[in-house]
């Protein structure tokens, strides 16, 4: 081979690698990301399968958690997990059906009002949607 | 004569109508002439002290349910001449002072039949409360400066307790207390249980404190004011013993892990040793440790004292998970400004924040090792997060190292290029 | 090869390619000691058609409302695979960009390219460079951080200094009397559809007559040649394309070096009732123009004195899109040492006034 199909062929497989490293991006840029959009005003929280009956699980909203709760009735409720007392993160106790701040004994109900405690506001409630197996979780 | 009948059917309705209601409006102005009696001679009154209660009468809740002048004082509104309407056979009673103010409200407030007709879940029992309170005591044995049913309420112009108007409103109550109980003049002479003078800073250090910031800034009415720890009718200081009861009604958790502290059988005055009673202050972390502002230190300023070594450990473990949750939230900002996904992260900062609000509440406790245990676990959710910052930085360090490599790759072809630029001008 | 061939004859037997074929064949490209400066005109277009290229990808995830504009594009950068490679080159392209367009325009100035009969051309390319201005300047505020919100409002507020129209323009840039999401709408408006619309038409033109008219070459080069001799050229394909492609390499290669060096940070979200950060400066590229204003006294001879820089440089403006027609001397063929002078100064003003605004910060 001479020297100047040599240059030739380095010159050809530049191009083509320069081509092939502008398409790869752009090709995987294309292609939606598993999480869908911004989750500013709406997020899926999970499967329906995966929260039983008087059972709740925290998932992320934006950079605040929240909460999603299946009442004992099987109904659910999504809130923030932001407790309004001094933003500390709400869980769920199964035996009293109340959803409880462990920093300072605060207790809210499955409504989001407060029933005891130091929390000032009840919790901010979001609005939850089914589409298809995924709950959706969003702020009015 | 349809015509005839048709205007019956018209006119005989109205006549009745009419009269009807010429019947109520006589009614109606017999009790306006009543009421109208008193005030319309009083509102007159070149005296202020006569003319005023009947203007402040405007809004009071009892004029809206029907009561009137006679309904306290007695005597005969209908009259128009002072002997006539100020009649003592007809009630009057004139101004109540000391114990007949308690006896006329009670006539009504304590009668649960008449008051269910009008307020039927209001409570019934504030007399017989008040009569257990200082100011009741007081009272019964002759003292008339003591605070009586109109002290709070008023007189005239009474308005409900969740009237943000009344002087027995959240928000209004301290000043309505301090009304006596702030002004020097009317306390002369009256006597802690040891013999001390009472105080009267109690208003200006509660409007010091958290508790009134709460109520009168944030609009939280929950907050406690004078009557919360104080009691409302039965009105007393709490009792020594029962203070960690009285500030653990809102703040259970501290109450519950200060009972298990060695503070719990060594402190007379429990949550006042430290927080005080009425000049609550925001805590902070600086009340903990073992310099000289410290709160412990007024006990705990003997090195060898193990109160000293616990205080000092207690405050170096806090410092050091603040210190921790600082660079922490810091390299997460600075992954987040970079551009990388630091939701999770974030997640976990709040976590870690939790564990600080509840390792305040566990030093209540005052055991350094079940501070520890609590902010061991802050600590670990620290760990994961300086991890995943971590990882995020790497991440960056990583596309900046393939950018180089693309960069050297594109250098070399240029190079190449040249080669074959040289090439063709050397054929041509 | 042969494939290529194919089609081109297809092609060919409907669109009758010959002109264009032998166009092609016969362009060439002059050689002499300024031909360096032909590249830039490549470079700009160049990185124009990466602007718009990665405009597009952006154009695909981001969101124009000020609810959403920095969560869609902190959502591009962390979650989109590569989104923070195609923002981080929309990013400095466009600044290079920038930088290509005002090198073209003064190495043309300089090379006096702009004389008759490339008048047009010249006409065609400074507002070329103002539309350039306008892109980066409406896309600034696209990603809805703190500089680029404050920025806005200090750059639409110089705006109000202009006599009479100059409250209204700048209600009409606003979209309102405050910089809200209507002008996030506004700006949006502009640089995705107004701005590349009337970019396109106006660098059709350009590259119309650019082509029509082949390369200018510079006076000096044209007095020295011998009477019948002709310069040498090159052509143009597939010689002055390689040197073409070369250079395009080259700034692929500085955008891949400045996105790893200086990768463009998101930012906090803007926030409108934020106190205005201190030191706060528009992007270089306005900032010579930004830094001067800052320094005029508040009034000169009893008139306010933003109103007479900003007028200054309309004057400017205008004066830049009629050289051709000033430079009487250039026309004629010969040496136009006055307007040289003139552009050097500017051009040191430029640069000093950049550097002096950066370091004032």
């Amino acid at each position: 081979m001479n020297r100047r199909r040599f240059l030739d062929g380095i010159l050809g497989a530049g191009f083509t690698s320069t081509l092939a490293a502008i398409v790869y991006p752009v090709w995987r840029y294309l292609i939606p990301p598993v999480s869908g959009e911004p989750a500013t005003q709406s997020v899926v929280a999970a499967r329906t399968a995966e929260v039983k009956a008087n059972s709740a699980l925290l998932f992320k909203f934006g950079s605040k958690p929240g909460l999603l709760v299946r009442t004992p009735e099987g109904e659910l409720q999504a809130f923030s997990a932001v407790c309004t007392h001094l933003q500390c993160t709400v869980q769920y106790k199964a035996d009293t059906s109340q959803i409880w701040c462990a920093c300072h004994n605060g207790l809210y109900d499955l409504a989001g009002n407060v029933v005891s405690g130091p929390p000032p506001r009840p919790l901010e409630r979001l609005t939850v949607n089914q589409r298809g197996d995924d709950i959706v979780v969003s702020r009015t | 004569m349809t015509w005839f009948r048709g205007l019956a059917c018209v006119v005989f309705p109205a006549v009745v109508m009419l009269a009807c209601t010429g019947v109520g409006t006589a009614s109606a102005q017999t009790a306006q002439t009543a009421a109208n009696g008193c005030v319309a001679c009083h509102a007159s009154l070149p005296d202020a002290r006569l003319s005023a209660p009947p203007a402040a009468l405007q809004g009071d809740v009892h004029q809206t349910h029907g009561f009137s002048c006679v309904d306290c004082h007695g005597g005969d509104a209908s009259a128009a001449e002072k002997p006539a309407a100020h009649n003592a056979a007809k009630g009057y009673r004139g101004k109540p002072s000391g114990k007949d103010v308690i006896t006329v409200c009670a006539r009504c407030h304590s009668d649960a039949e008449l008051m269910h007709k009008f307020a039927p879940r209001q409570r019934v029992d504030q007399a017989a409360e008040y009569a257990t309170s200082v100011h009741g005591k007081r009272l019964a044995s002759g003292d008339t400066q003591v605070a009586t049913c109109i002290s709070c309420h008023g007189a005239h112009g009474v308005r409900l307790v969740n009237d943000a108007k009344s002087p027995a409103f959240p928000t209004n109550v301290a000043a309505t207390c301090g009304g006596c109980h702030a002004s020097a003049e009317h306390m002369k002479g009256y006597t802690l249980p040891d013999g001390k003078p009472l105080p009267t800073s109690q208003l200006a250090d509660y409007q010091r404190s958290v508790h009134h910031a709460a109520l009168t800034k944030n609009n939280d009415l929950s907050a406690p004011t004078c009557n919360d720890c104080h009691g409302n009718h039965g009105a007393a200081p709490p009792g020594v013993s029962s203070l960690t009861t009285v500030c653990g009604t809102c703040h259970t958790v501290f109450a519950t892990k200060f009972a298990t502290s060695v503070h719990a059988q060594i402190f007379e005055r429990a949550c006042i040793e430290c927080h005080s009673n009425h000049a609550v202050l925001q805590p902070s972390d600086e009340m903990l440790g073992t310099s000289s502002q410290t709160v412990c230190a007024s006990c705990h300023s003997d090195k060898d004292d193990p109160g000293y070594v616990a205080s000092a450990k207690m405050r170096a473990s806090i410092d050091r998970f603040k210190h921790g949750i600082d660079s922490s939230a810091n390299l997460i900002g600075r992954v987040k400004n970079a551009g990388m996904e630091v939701g999770d992260d974030e997640l976990a900062l709040n976590e870690a924040r939790t564990r600080l609000v509840l390792a305040r509440t566990e030093m209540h406790a005052f055991d350094p090792g079940s501070l520890d245990g609590v902010v061991g676990e802050g600590m670990k959710i620290l760990a994961g997060v300086d991890q995943a910052g971590n990882r995020s930085l790497a991440e960056l360090a990583y596309r900046r190292r393939g950018l180089f490599v693309s960069l050297a790759a594109i250098l070399l072809l240029v190079i190449a290029l040249v080669f074959k630029i040289k090439g063709l001008e050397a054929k041509s | 090869m042969a494939l290529t061939s194919r089609i081109v004859e297809w092609l060919d037997e409907r669109l009758n390619l010959s002109d264009v074929r032998h166009f092609i064949q016969e362009k060439g490209v002059p050689i002499h000691a300024q031909k360096l400066w032909y590249y830039l005109g490549g470079v700009t277009l160049f990185l124009f058609m990466v602007q718009v290229a990665s405009g597009i990808l952006l154009l695909l995830y981001y969101r124009p409302s000020s609810a959403e504009a920095y969560e869609s594009v902190q959502f591009i950068v962390t979650q989109v695979e590569f989104g923070w490679l195609i923002r981080n080159i929309h990013s400095w392209s466009a600044n290079l960009l920038i930088l290509a367009a005002f090198a073209h325009m003064f190495s043309v100035f300089f090379l006096k390219a702009y004389r008759k009969p490339r008048e047009l051309t010249w006409v065609s390319g400074v507002f070329l460079l103002f539309l350039m201005l306008g892109f980066g300047f409406s896309g600034y505020l696209l990603p809805w951080n703190e500089l680029s919100f404050f920025a806005t409002k200090v750059g639409t507020s110089i705006t109000g200094a202009v006599p009479v129209i100059g409250p209204p323009l700048v209600r009409f840039l606003r979209g309102g009397d405050d910089v809200t999401g209507a002008t996030l709408s506004r700006f949006y408006a502009l640089h995705v559809a107004i701005l590349p619309a009337t970019a396109t038409i106006l660098l059709g033109l350009h590259l119309l007559f650019v082509q029509r008219q082949g390369m200018s070459v510079p006076i000096k080069t044209l007095r020295a040649l011998k009477p019948g001799e002709r310069l040498k050229e090159m052509p143009f394909f597939p010689d002055y394309i390689l040197r073409d492609v070369l250079v395009w390499y080259i700034a692929i290669a500085t955008l891949a070096a400045l996105a790893a060096f200086y990768p463009w940070e998101l930012g906090r979200k803007a926030d409108a009732f934020a106190a205005v950060p201190a030191g706060i400066r528009p992007e270089w590229y306005f900032l010579a123009m930004f830094h001067t204003l800052k320094l005029l006294p508040s009034h000169i001879m009893g008139l306010e004195g933003e109103m007479l820089g900003v007028l200054a440089f309309g004057l400017a403006a205008a004066v830049l899109v009629i050289v051709p027609f000033l430079d009487r001397r250039a026309s004629r063929g010969e040496p136009s040492p006055a307007l040289t002078v003139l552009g050097v100064l500017a051009l040191i003003y430029m640069i000093a006034f950049t550097i002096i605004g950066y370091m004032a910060a």
